[in-house]
């Protein structure tokens, strides 16, 4: 007999092979310019697929997110954030605004694949950084530029947060009971989404690159990104009214909602289709809703969406978690609990998938991160190694890149060209943690003008 | 852009710099012009949708189309039912607007998979395919035969993108396929609106609180969308195909990391903080005399900016560092935004939106930029920002036609490519419309007629 679905599937996905499995992006050279989320995660994604990424910060503050941290609060002398959104990366420092740490930025441009920057609209530019100089020294560079409103168009020299972006889109007045008490998407939605479109377009020019032998330049606007999942423009469009904010009422599903249980805790329901809402009507032992004209069709039930809300609601405080999703299982509908950060952490499906890893760091021991978001089979993405402090890879990098030798490495220390942390908690090693002693960071350190 | 454009760096001036910036905008403008002529990133490539009540997988298969894949979209006879999903039952042709809006570039064919011969077509179409996206129930089509493995038996070149709720491996992901897709329940496995909505409200306004979007949706999409591409370069270097799978419910919270972050560091969860922000401060929505303002004064030299321009800095030495305007307990912070509020009602949302960018366009000229950048913009509402300028310069939103319906507005993907880019061709939107046409092309064998 043919072996069962999911014991085929997994097979394909079993944790304990994953490191042996080659990486999709290996070979890939990825210069990340960035700071805060956006840009970074899209080198993130880069990263933790095998790709090399190269993080330049600026000397002694480095990444402004690496003080970004909630309730001002670190994780071994680094802010846990930061390194959620930075891992599998070489960190180097580089004082941009120097002529000589410019060249450094170019030399390394030349031996890139792929330039990720987030500087504020023409920046990059006006310091001979952008893509009409990069493109000069390496034709083949994709070049991803990521702002508020893009490079092109009056608002271009604004600047934006994910916060900001999320009002010029027009996002931030959708979440809520009215239009005079809007949410904020929370965890920087307006940052993270515009990431991931990031991503499609860096691996797609890549893929262009593949075919035609052709860099290009590619323009993210954050605000952009947001609007690409509205359905407010289309309906708008044809309906001749927005679509204002509708508290936890899904418009488009109907029943659908945030309800609370028996025991007073909260699941979601939502039913998209007519079967599905046969599949609920039987749950609740009222196969007559479904046979009910007011209900019988989605048309009809997004109609009459608060006569069957109000029904659901009903039902679901009657029940319990486990009741309704033994019935959603069972009959096929949709139905999740509103999960907390410590409940979905725990998760053991998250586990299993590896969305949510136990990973051993050589600087900062045992942890528990997020793993890549999707699985791929034959080249999973992986994480490898969290952050590391400012200016830890400077030798390595020089060296093994631009095969800088350790004399000229001192020189351009003496001169402020290069950097490291600042003494201060988010930018230095842990307080435990030898840096004198660590190999990478004194890479070849001994080896003076030899190698060259 | 005649007039002279507002700078916010001192940077951005220098007659060496106004040089290269104008380069720049040559390159850009040329870029804008020539978008049309241009194939996208993804032409060579030919994908197969095959879903159903999964508006993931369709927004997956919408994105591949956009970047310039030939998307076939196969759907059964009466059509997928992720059409019956509407904005307040509004309907074009019997099309709900998230399907129409997501129906971009692609060809729509039927085909009944409950027939052999139907079976057959798709695994003529398969054999043509470089990606199939499967957004059935799990086990579906390995049922039919036409599954990841023995379609990548046929053809281990293959990407075979696996699209649902709870996945098509682990323990769970067998024991809950039956539990379709929707972005409701996918936000909420994904822990996100426990982290919105005001705690302090009257029931039932204080629950947890959906995204007003389909945030879970169009995340998980694509997320879908980067690991099927990222699948591509693995082919393109090694000739290999593989399986690419993507859980909704889960897509959402593995990107965007933060709930595991505290998981990890607070064993315990966060509570809702209603507009607040846990590291930032001020970050949110406020009312003004004549509409709403978003503020974004977080680090320090910001906020001492914004305190000069609502004319309070006095407040100055006790909430100087962030870290003093971040806190554990919230109410602490109220006493802070009570001040806000009160001086930010005074005044309209363009005096404080003027304010913002006189203020950063002078502290922009200091020197050491101490100063810092208030940023005070207008919470625009969606029909507002259509009719900034910006975007139509920037050609965001497409107005596409309908056959036999007219005009819709389509809103376009983000990035602009200068090579390659993004395109909206046609929206399609009847079952079957493209039957005959690719019916031949493939030499598939057509189905019997219907009554």
């Amino acid at each position: 007999m043919e072996e069962d679905y999911f014991s085929f599937t997994q097979q394909l996905f079993t944790k304990s092979q994953i490191s042996s499995k080659p990486e999709a992006l290996k070979g890939i050279r990825v210069l990340d310019l960035t700071r805060v989320i956006l840009g970074p995660m899209v080198a993130k994604w880069m990263g933790i697929f095998g790709a090399e990424v190269i993080k330049v910060e600026e000397p002694k503050d480095g990444d402004d997110w690496r003080t970004g941290t909630y309730w001002g609060k670190y994780w071994k002398n680094s802010c846990p954030y930061f390194q959620s959104l930075n891992p599998n990366k070489y960190f180097v420092a580089i004082d941009l605004k120097k002529e000589e740490g410019k060249n450094l930025v170019l030399e390394l441009a030349k031996k890139s694949d792929v330039i990720i920057e987030n500087f504020r609209a023409g920046l990059a530019e006006a310091w001979g950084l952008g893509y009409v100089t990069l493109n000069k020294v390496n034709p083949k560079l994709i070049y991803l530029s990521c702002t508020g409103y893009g490079q092109w168009g009056p608002l271009r020299y604004f600047p934006s947060y994910d916060l900001i972006a999320q009002s010029m889109s027009g996002v931030a007045r959708i979440t809520g009971f009215s239009e005079d008490n809007t949410f904020k998407l929370q965890d920087y939605y307006g940052d993270f989404y515009p990431a991931i479109l990031g991503v499609i377009g860096v691996l797609s020019a890549i893929h262009y690159r593949e075919r035609t032998g052709k860099g290009q330049f590619i323009d993210m606007a954050q605000a952009e990104a947001l609007m690409r999942n509205m359905h407010n423009w289309t309906y708008m469009s044809v309906a001749g009214e927005n679509l204002g904010p509708t508290g936890n009422f899904d418009p488009t599903m109907a029943p659908s909602g945030i309800f609370k249980t028996k025991d007073g805790d909260f699941i979601s329901i939502a039913i998209a289709t007519n079967k599905q809402f046969k599949a609920l009507a039987e749950s609740m032992g009222a196969v007559d809703l479904a046979k009910d004209e007011r209900f019988s069709e989605t048309a009809q039930r997004l109609k009459n969406a608060p006569i069957i809300n109000e029904a659901l609601a009903q039902w679901v405080s009657t029940q319990t978690e486990a009741d309704i999703i033994a019935c959603a299982k069972a009959k096929g509908f949709a139905a999740a609990p509103v999960m907390d950060d410590w409940r979905l952490h725990q998760d053991p499906w998250r586990e299993e998938r590896g969305s949510v890893v136990e990973f051993e760091d050589d600087m900062y021991g045992k942890g528990r991160w997020a793993g890549p978001p999707v699985s791929l089979s034959k080249s999973p993405g992986r994480l490898k190694q969290l952050s590391r402090p400012i200016g830890y890879h400077n030798r390595y990098i020089f060296k093994e890149i631009l095969g800088l030798s350790e004399e000229e490495i001192l020189s351009l220390e003496k001169k402020d060209v290069i950097g490291y942390w600042d003494n201060r908690v988010g930018k230095r090693p842990p307080t435990y943690y030898d840096i004198n002693n660590d190999k990478i960071f004194n890479y070849k350190r001994n080896e003076g003008t030899q190698k060259r | 852009m005649k007039k002279k454009e507002q700078v916010f760096s001192k940077h951005m001036t220098g007659k060496k710099t106004q040089e290269r910036l104008l380069k720049f905008n040559d390159l850009l403008t040329e870029m804008m012009k020539s978008q049309g002529d241009k194939e996208g990133a993804l032409s060579d490539l030919r994908v197969l949708e095959i879903s159903y009540a999964n508006s993931p997988a369709v927004v997956c298969g919408s994105m591949l189309a956009e970047m310039g894949a030939e998307v076939i979209k196969i759907e059964p006879p009466s059509g997928d039912s992720a059409r019956e999903i509407t904005h307040n039952a509004f309907y074009i042709q019997g099309v709900g607007i998230p399907f129409v809006m997501e129906s971009r570039n692609k060809l729509l064919i039927t085909v009944d998979f409950e027939n052999e011969q139907g079976i057959l077509n798709i695994k003529k179409l398969a054999e043509k395919a470089d990606v199939i996206i499967d957004g059935m129930k799990p086990g579906y089509l390995d049922e039919l035969g036409i599954g990841y493995r023995q379609l990548s038996m046929a053809d281990p070149s293959l990407i075979y993108g696996s699209v649902s709720p709870y996945g098509h491996y682990t323990s769970k992901g067998r024991e809950f396929k039956n539990i379709p897709d929707t972005d409701l329940t996918a936000q909420s496995e994904s822990g996100y609106p426990a982290l919105t909505g005001n705690p302090k409200a009257p029931e039932p306004y204080n629950y947890p609180l959906r995204a007003g979007i389909w945030a879970a949706t169009y995340m998980a999409a694509a997320v879908g969308t980067a690991g099927i591409l990222t699948a591509l370069l693995h082919k393109d270097k090694t000739g290999e195909g593989q399986m690419v799978d993507l859980a909704t419910y889960d897509a959402l919270s593995a990107w965007q990391g933060f709930s595991h972050v505290w998981g990890f560091t607070n064993e315990k969860p966060r509570t809702r903080v209603g507009n607040y922000d846990w590291c930032l401060f001020p970050y949110g929505y406020y009312k003004a005399k004549d509409g709403y303002v978003t503020v974004s004064a977080s680090s320090d030299a910001d906020f001492r900016g914004f305190l000069k321009i609502i004319k309070r800095w006095d407040l100055e030495d006790d909430w100087r560092f962030l870290f003093d305007r971040i806190a554990d307990n919230p109410e602490k912070l109220d006493e802070l935004e009570k001040d806000f509020k009160k001086e930010i009602a005074k005044h309209t949302t363009q005096e404080l939106t003027t304010k913002s960018i006189s203020y950063g366009a002078k502290a922009a000229k200091d020197k050491l930029r101490a100063k810092g950048f208030p940023i005070i913009v207008e919470t625009l509402l969606p029909q507002q920002v259509l009719k900034e300028d910006h975007w139509k310069v920037r050609g965001n939103f497409i107005e596409v036609d309908i056959k036999n319906y007219g005009k819709i507005n389509i809103p376009s993907l983000p990035p602009r490519m200068s090579e390659s880019p993004s395109k909206i061709k046609w929206i399609k939107i009847g079952i079957g419309e493209d039957n005959e046409m690719v019916y031949e092309q493939y030499g598939l064998s057509l189905p019997k007629k219907r009554e």
